[in-house]
Formats: structure tokens, C-alpha cells, sequence
């Protein structure tokens, strides 16, 4: 990891709360991995206030260009300063941050379930799952249309995809995964990549109880250091004995065995 | 290397050379006044990517109890203007897992050490020092955390008391007969009589400030923010206050004492070390400019060169008021 000032290549908007931004490095490009993230000072030089840095999913990588981007939904101060910025300005960012995830030695079947921002990560796993010419099936849900542009990107990795809104709006009408389970025979077999709300994190936890696939989630806590000194950005999961223990999400995570995580 | 870049290497050199950032804390002697503050630094494992961690005058470590401690259950951080609502409640691999695995890391690493220590009684302090027998000599100072405001049994509740200040510094100075710093809470009333109390138990400096205590609604929710309900606060949101409790216990030149809370630059720094602090502590900002360490170790050097002040001692405590 490196402390880095990168220039902003691009800051497109994809809908009224949807961002997606492009920036030069060459460092990013070398050495990120899928599951990785970056922390963004969301600040100017000098100013404290928002005061911590916020933490974004490695959404793409096009090493051709040295540049990386992040698609980021826009919540709170953080993300209302960074769509403010241009072409042409620097971005204050720490990373590659967290564990990856190593597709090398996985099942050929790969299976991603994003739900709204939660597909950002899962994003470069797709593509580097291509490129590794596994079988991916990439199956997002949002609430509305605010994700359309984003299928335009995910067309272009020509892998199966299906996409589900509560309105209807784009894809089928619906919650991602009640689609998920009753389809589960079909994706017997698949490793499983997962992130999004808790609620949908819970239930997909509930539907494969049971069974022998192997599946990660992505989580997501507040964070203040980003690279695992400060204990800020815990996450329950299952010990010895019955037991459990506090798992740092910055650096244990952000990715761990569904099975392990104790939601409540 | 060419002559020219051969003369020029020789005049920084001695440029350099020529001030003093050295400070001597009673009996610690640290190459400079910069530290870094207790749970919130680490090893040198993470900011040893950003510099020689080893440059800093000490890192001080989380505070650890005798056994594992999970910590308090998340949200465990919230921000706040300017500001950081933490209740991490001390979470730590226990005492002996420092021993056996951090400490060999820090060793390697040249990282000069101030080891926190945290206990719920008595005993489990005397116990903690016991522990601590076996490296005693290899690090810089212990010091005791008798201000978190995170931890229901003992923290504040039991180790606030003057009386008790003054036996747990005592018992586990003579134990270890190294340097024992006292670390204060502002939320403490009687900011005086405790570091009177652990002067008189033989600490040789006081660290003030631990985080002020602090809370924030969702108004959503009608929850708190924490899932502790309140925590501390830490962050420039707290730098006026840390610096008023500086000032009026440095000059009451009781112990020396080590400042923190809010410094984020150098500027910071400085107002420190004016008002009376024998050294800084940086917190917060480690999260935020990961190479704050290096970067005010040579702020302070460039202020001094521009001011013509060969010698940092000179400016510590030289409020003018
Ligand atoms: C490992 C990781 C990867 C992430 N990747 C992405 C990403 O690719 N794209 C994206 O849009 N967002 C991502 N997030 C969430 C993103 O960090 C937050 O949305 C952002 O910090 C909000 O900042 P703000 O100042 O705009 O909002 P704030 O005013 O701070 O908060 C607005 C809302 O966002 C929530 N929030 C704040 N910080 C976090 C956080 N760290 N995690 C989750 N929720 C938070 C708050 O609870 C609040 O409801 C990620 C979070 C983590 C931990
Ligand atoms: C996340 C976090 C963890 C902390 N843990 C400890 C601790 O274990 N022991 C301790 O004495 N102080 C602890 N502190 C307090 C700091 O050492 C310091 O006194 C305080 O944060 C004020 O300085 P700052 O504003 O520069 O952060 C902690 C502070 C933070 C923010
Ligand atoms: S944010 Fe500090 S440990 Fe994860």
C-alpha cells in the first residue's frame, strides 16, 4: 500500500446519485487485486471537516491506461465533495486496502450477487474471472433504474447476467434474491461472491446454510485508520467453543467465509 | 556521487545537525518529541509502508490487560465535526501475545517503545508489570492508561482516584524500576491532585489528553450512534481543550508532561511545546495523513532553522502570558 495523489481522468455522472470515476496509477494497476479497496480523503488540504476518509471498492482496471476507477453512490458529505471534483484534479487516496480475492484454484462456476453499490467489487472479479475464462453469472439487484448506465459496462465482459429492481423498472421486477433461491440447483457447484445491504447478506447466509458451496461476502463497516490499527471496524465472527471473536474488516476482510459471519 | 552532490549531502548534514530536537521527559531521554498515541499506531508493520518508523521519538503501544480483551461490540466509530467518537473499550490480544509477537516486530523495526498498560484493579496492573519483567530494559517507559473512557469496571470509575493513582504508579514502579508515565483523562475533575498523586508514586511524567467524553443520535433511528452509547472523542474537535489541560498542568510544573489531543500539523505541535509539553502525542491524525510522524519531525526542524533556535527545549513552556 502507498499514499497516493492521482489525477482524475474522468467523473462521470450515471445517474442522479451515481458516480463513477476514473484515475491515473500506475502503482493501483500493478499491485490491486478484486476485493481490494482505496481510502479517499474527502477533504481539502487543511480542512478536518468531514474528517475521516472513506473507504472505496477497486471497481474496474484498464492497465492499458494506468487508471482505475470507483463507482460510488452519493450518501453523505464524503461522496457530495468527491462529485464535485474534475478532469484534471488530484484525489488524496491510501491503497490497495484489505484482503483480495484469489481466483487461482477456484471452482470454474463463479456466481456474483450484487445488491445497489454492493456490485462494485464485484465488478473487477468478473472481469478478471473472464479473463481467466471461468464461467461467471453476475446477478444484481437494485431498487431502480439508478443502475442502468452501469449494464452497459457489464455487457461489455459478455458474461450471463440478470438484473431485478423492486419497481420493475430495468431487468425483471423484484427481489435478487428470491431469484437466487429458487434457482440455487441451477448454480450447484458455483463459488459464490457476495455484497450488499445486510438484509440481503443475511438471507443469502440463510439460503446456503445448508449447502457445500463455497461462498464469500464483501462486507462494509465505518472505518476510521482503513489499514487495521485502530479496531474501529469490527465484524462478529464464530470462534471455538461456540465462541466469537471481533474480525477487523480493513484488513482481515473486507472479504470472509459467509459461514464465519455472526450478523445480528 | 559527484563532488557537488558530495558537498551538498555534508551541508544538510550539518545543518542538521546543528539543532537539537532531543528531549529529555525526567529520566526518558527520546531523539525528538514526537509520539505516537496509545491504539492508534500500531507496530511500524502498517505505517513502517509510509517511513522509517524508527525515526520517531516513541510509539506508544495500545493499551494491553493481562487477558484478551474482545472489545465492545460495533458501531465502534462515529464522526463528529472536526472530530472522532471511538469506543473501541480496549480491545487487545492480552499482555503475553504483545510479549511473544508485537514486541519482536517493533524490536526488528527499531521502534523505541512505550508500553501502555491497562488494568481493572490493583493486582491485575502489579500483575501486567510482572509480565513486563522480561523486557523491561528494551523499552523507553510503561505507561498507564488510568483514563479510558470505554471500560466500565475500573477505568475512570476506579483508576480517576488520586489515592489510587498513587498506588498502582508506585506498585508497578518498583517492580519494573523503569520510567512509568501516568496517562490522565480530562474528564477528571481533579486534574491537579491526580498528578500530584502520581508524582508522589514516582511516575516520572504525566500524558494528557485521553479522548472527552462524548455521544451522537441518529435522529432516524432514535438510536445512538455508538453501540456503546457514548465514547471518546479525539480529533482537532478536542486540540483547544488538550491544550488548556496542557498549559494549566505544566505550570504547575508538578512532572513533565506529554500533550495530545487534536495535533494534526506541525503548527499543532508547536502550540504544544509552547504552552509547556515536554513532548507531543499524534492520535487521530494517523488515520487520516499517514506520514504525520516524519512530516512534523522535519516541520519542527524547518521551524527552528527559520526562527534561529538551535535547541527545541528552548521553546517549550515559553508562553508568554
Ligand atoms: C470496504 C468498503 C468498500 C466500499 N466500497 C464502496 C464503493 O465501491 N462505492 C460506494 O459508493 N460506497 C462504498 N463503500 C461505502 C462508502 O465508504 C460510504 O458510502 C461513504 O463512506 C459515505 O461517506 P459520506 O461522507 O458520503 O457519507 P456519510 O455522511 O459519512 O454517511 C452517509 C451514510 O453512509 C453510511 N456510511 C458512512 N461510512 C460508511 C462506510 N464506511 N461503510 C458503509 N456505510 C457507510 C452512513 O452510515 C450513512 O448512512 C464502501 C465501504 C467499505 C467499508
Ligand atoms: C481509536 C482510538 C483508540 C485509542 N486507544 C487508546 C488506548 O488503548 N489507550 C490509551 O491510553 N488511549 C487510547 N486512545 C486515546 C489516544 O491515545 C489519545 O490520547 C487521544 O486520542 C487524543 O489524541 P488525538 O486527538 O491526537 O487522537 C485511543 C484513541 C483512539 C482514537
Ligand atoms: S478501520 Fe481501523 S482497524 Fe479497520
Amino acid at each position: 500500500m502507498k499514499l497516493l495523489n492521482g489525477e482524475i481522468i474522468s467523473n462521470e455522472r450515471y445517474s442522479e446519485y451515481l458516480y463513477k470515476m476514473v484515475i491515473f496509477s500506475p502503482y493501483i494497476c500493478r499491485e490491486a487485486r478484486p476485493g481490494q479497496f482505496v481510502n479517499i480523503r474527502c477533504a481539502p488540504e487543511g480542512i478536518y471537516d468531514p474528517l475521516l476518509r472513506r473507504p472505496f471498492s477497486i471497481f474496474d482496471i484498464e492497465e492499458k491506461f494506468n487508471v482505475f476507477s470507483i463507482l460510488y453512490s452519493v450518501k453523505g458529505r464524503g461522496t457530495e465533495f468527491m462529485s464535485h471534483l474534475e478532469k484534471g484534479d488530484l484525489i488524496d487516496f491510501i491503497g490497495p486496502l484489505g484482503n483480495y480475492i484469489d481466483l487461482a484454484g477456484t471452482k470454474n462456476n463463479v456466481l456474483l450477487i450484487g445488491g445497489g453499490i454492493g456490485i462494485a467489487p464485484l465488478y473487477l472479479l468478473a472481469k478478471q474471472a473472464v479473463v481467466m475464462k471461468k464461467n461467471v453469472f453476475f446477478a444484481a439487484g437494485f431498487k431502480d433504474k439508478s443502475y442502468q448506465k452501469w449494464e452497459d459496462d457489464l455487457i461489455e465482459l459478455k458474461i450471463d447476467y440478470t438484473i431485478y429492481t423492486e419497481d420493475g423498472s430495468i431487468g425483471s421486477k423484484g427481489m435478487i434474491c428470491d431469484y437466487i433461491r429458487s434457482n440455487i440447483k441451477l448454480f450447484n457447484g458455483y463459488d459464490v461472491y457476495c455484497c450488499g445491504p445486510k438484509e440481503m447478506l443475511k438471507t443469502i447466509q440463510n439460503i446456503y446454510t445448508k449447502s457445500s458451496n463455497r461462498v464469500s461476502v464483501l462486507l462494509e463497516e465505518k472505518m476510521a485508520c482503513g489499514v487495521g490499527v485502530c479496531n474501529g471496524c469490527v465484524v462478529k465472527v464464530k470462534h471455538v467453543k461456540g465462541e466469537f471473536r471481533y474480525k477487523r474488516i480493513c484488513k482481515d476482510g473486507p472479504t470472509f467465509d459467509i459461514r464465519e459471519v455472526i450478523f445480528d | 556521487m559527484t563532488d557537488k552532490q558530495n558537498s551538498l549531502f555534508v551541508f544538510i548534514e550539518e545543518n542538521n545537525n546543528d539543532i537539537n530536537l532531543s528531549v529529555n521527559i525526567g529520566k526518558i531521554h527520546l531523539e525528538n518529541p514526537v509520539i505516537m498515541c496509545s491504539g492508534t499506531f500500531g507496530y511500524g508493520e502498517e505505517y513502517g509502508q509510509f517511513y522509517n518508523t524508527a525515526l520517531l521519538g516513541a510509539v506508544t503501544t495500545k493499551s494491553y490487560s493481562l487477558k484478551p480483551e474482545k472489545g465492545n461490540p460495533p458501531p465502534r466509530i462515529c464522526e463528529t465535526p472536526a472530530g472522532l467518537l471511538n469506543s473501541i473499550g480496549l480491545q487487545n490480544d492480552g499482555i503475553d501475545c504483545f510479549i511473544k509477537k508485537h514486541f519482536p516486530e517493533a524490536e526488528r523495526r527499531g521502534i523505541k517503545l512505550i508500553l501502555s498498560l491497562f488494568g481493572s484493579d490493583m493486582d491485575e496492573f502489579s500483575e501486567l508489570a510482572y509480565k513486563v519483567s522480561e523486557i523491561k530494559d528494551k523499552i523507553v517507559a510503561i505507561e498507564l492508561n488510568l483514563s479510558c473512557p470505554n471500560v466500565k469496571e475500573g477505568g475512570i470509575a476506579f483508576s480517576s482516584v488520586p489515592a489510587d493513582i498513587k498506588k498502582i504508579v508506585r506498585s508497578v514502579k518498583r517492580i519494573l524500576k523503569i520510567p512509568v508515565i501516568a496517562k490522565l483523562s480530562p474528564n477528571q475533575h481533579n486534574l491537579i491532585e491526580a498528578a500530584v498523586a502520581a508524582e508522589k508514586g514516582g511516575a516520572e511524567a504525566i500524558s494528557i489528553i485521553n479522548t472527552v467524553v462524548g455521544m451522537s443520535v441518529d435522529i432516524e433511528t432514535f438510536k445512538p450512534r455508538l453501540a456503546n452509547v457514548t465514547g471518546g472523542l479525539s480529533g482537532p474537535a478536542i486540540k483547544p481543550i488538550a491544550l488548556a489541560k496542557v498549559y494549566s498542568l505544566a505550570k504547575e510544573k508538578i512532572l513533565p508532561v506529554i500533550g495530545m489531543g487534536g495535533i494534526f500539523s506541525v503548527e499543532d505541535a508547536l502550540e504544544f511545546l509552547i504552552a509547556g509539553a515536554s513532548a507531543v502525542g499524534i492520535g487521530t491524525a494517523n488515520f487520516i495523513k499517514y506520514d504525520i510522524g516524519v512530516t512534523i519531525i522535519d516541520g519542527l526542524r524547518e521551524y527552528l532553522k527559520r526562527r534561529k533556535i538551535h535547541d527545541i527545549n528552548e521553546i517549550i513552556g515559553r508562553l508568554e502570558v
